[in-house]
């Protein structure tokens, strides 16, 4: 049975400025005592996800909603195994599959065909398995005479489509998705919805980051408000709206 | 830097309770050599990797990665000779022993200076999908065991040229290779690490790097050094070229070379697991 559950996880970012990216200023500060670079430590603490407790089981189609820099996509990154919770712990059970950015694995120059082979791999399906599903995958995506074209000829919608299919073709038991993929056309969002649903349905696992509450309430059954890197509200999707929707309290 | 590092790391077991049914943490010994395995187990992915960076590279040209053994070629043929004048030397015992020491140095510095990469070119990957790390160094070492490949095959045709005999010793290449390859995977782990972390280990271990060609015996034989001797025979990177060197021209290598490398990539080997278990799970937050 897949799930994911999260105890006290935090997050946080060093960001190295120019001098604490150099070893030799760091170097300098140590036998210095910090006189000729005191720069080399200058790091700014990005604190990017506080104390997130989480549990997400058996058919959960979990929202995580909240505005730009809340915490969405670190959340996601660390569900998928990306980032290692610089502060509590993480428990995953599933296979994993996250649709995080468009851009991953993809050879601009190389067929459709061919990128469906090697963004599979990325997923840690092997070429042969791949091979067997391109024609299902192909037909899928609907792209027509284009999956023999170069994917530099795409538009950023087909190339949704492509991930999109690729990432679904082996029903995944915990799928990630951040908010890019809900960029598609309607007819394509129906079809990834109704792909969704046969796999959700069973024991499997949807996590979705985004803006786009209508959708966020057709697709989710839960969701969980971020706000400053902290879990401010949970519930269903409508409570949650409601809440992110609601003018913020002063204090 | 294991010391300086340290503090910038919040531990990860920190707050966890007694309580609960959460399995005990694994160790970060543990998690780092499942790492190790599960990248090596995905043969199929650096493998596949590996030949689209190559394919990459030569893409729109006929002769393809067969550039380089034809560039190999011509920079051998015309360095031996002029070479074999100025220090002296037979020109069929030379230029055999310059070509075969200019592959192997391409080799080792290749992947030495890829290593630097290692987290930093897939770092798109890396952000997005979690793959075993190790899998990045694999696929470094890989790419340049293909590009030492197809410049390796001058030498069955230099050895029909210069009438050299193949001699039995020529099984130690396959230990040679072996060895190397794994001293590459260390590297690339240990430097990619590093150099993550620290953008100016790039220039630094290039221009080591440009250093430590000219105090090797590539190009000019150890037994010129004359009293200086001893200078090769603590060079590991000298017992690298000549376990793979000598078999290949028919001579045993010499008595140092082998224990040297060994103990070289024991310790390599050694101290880089240790760095890999403890900052495995920064190289995310790095690249």
């Amino acid at each position: 049975m897949a799930f994911v559950r999260l105890r006290g996880v935090s997050v946080e970012f060093p960001i190295y400025s120019g001098g604490s990216r150099s070893l030799k200023k760091l170097v300098l500060s140590k036998t210095t005592q910090g006189n000729v670079a005191s720069d080399a430590r200058d790091r700014v603490i990005v604190q990017a996800l506080t104390d997130i407790d989480l549990e997400v089981g058996h058919g959960d189609r979990l929202a995580l909603v909240g505005v730009n820099g809340a915490g969405k996509s670190t959340l996601l990154k660390v569900l998928a195994g990306i980032f290692e919770p610089t502060r509590g712990r993480m428990q995953a059970e599933g296979r994993v599959s996250a649709l995080l950015t468009a851009q991953v694995g993809l050879n601009p120059e190389a067929t459709g065909r061919e990128n469906i082979i090697t963004r599979g791999m990325y997923l840690d399906i092997h070429p042969r398995a791949m091979r067997e599903h391109v024609d299902e995958i192909a037909d899928f995506t609907e792209l027509g005479y284009y999956i023999d074209m170069p994917v530099r000829t795409y538009s950023a919608g087909m190339i949704i489509r492509l991930c999109f299919a690729v990432a679904t073709a082996f029903p995944p038991e915990i799928l990630l998705m951040d908010e890019w993929i809900l960029a598609g056309d309607s007819n394509f969002l129906q079809k990834a919805r109704k792909r969704m649903e046969t796999f959700v349905a069973g024991s499997s696992i949807l996590v979705l980051a985004s803006h786009a509450m209508p959708l966020l309430e057709e697709w989710c059954n839960r969701a969980v408000l971020l706000d400053g890197g902290r879990i401010v509200a949970s519930g269903t999707v409508a409570e949650v709206a409601a809440r992110h929707e609601a003018p913020v309290q002063p204090g | 830097m294991v010391l300086l590092a340290q503090s910038e790391i919040q531990s990860a077991e920190g707050s966890v309770d007694a309580a609960g049914d959460w399995p005990p943490l694994p160790s970060r010994a543990w998690v780092a050599w499942r790492d190790l395995r599960a990248g090596l187990a995905r043969y199929w992915m650096w493998w596949a990797m590996a030949l689209q960076d190559i394919k990459l590279r030569y893409r729109g040209s006929t002769l393809g990665p067969f550039w380089l053994t034809l560039s190999m070629l011509i920079l051998a043929v015309g360095m031996g000779v002029i070479y074999s004048h100025l220090f002296h030397l037979d020109v069929h015992t030379y230029v055999p022993y310059l070509t075969v020491g200019l592959i192997v140095w391409q080799f080792i510095s290749t992947t030495t200076t890829e290593a630097c990469q290692t987290f930093m070119t897939p770092d798109n990957v890396i952000q997005q999908v979690p793959i075993p790390f190790s899998i990045h160094a694999y696929r470094v070492v890989c790419r340049n065991l293909i590009v030492l490949g197809h410049n390796l095959l001058i030498v069955p045709i230099g050895l029909v040229v210069l009438h050299i005999p193949v001699r039995a010793v020529i099984w130690q290449i396959v230990p040679a290779v072996v060895v190397l390859a794994l001293d590459g995977v260390w590297v690339c782990l240990l430097l990619g690490m590093v150099a993550a972390r620290f953008r100016d280990i790039a220039p630094i271990v290039a221009s080591a790097l440009q250093m430590t060609f000219f105090l090797t015996p590539v190009i000019w034989p150890a037994e010129q050094l004359g009293i200086y001797r001893w200078m090769a025979d603590i060079n590991p990177l000298y017992a690298a070229i000549d376990v793979l060197r000598a078999p290949l021209i028919g001579v045993a290598p010499a008595p140092y070379s082998w224990p040297l490398l060994a103990t070289f990539t024991a310790v390599g080997c050694g101290f880089t697991f240790l760095f890999f278990a403890r900052f495995r799970g920064r190289i995310a937050y790095w690249v």
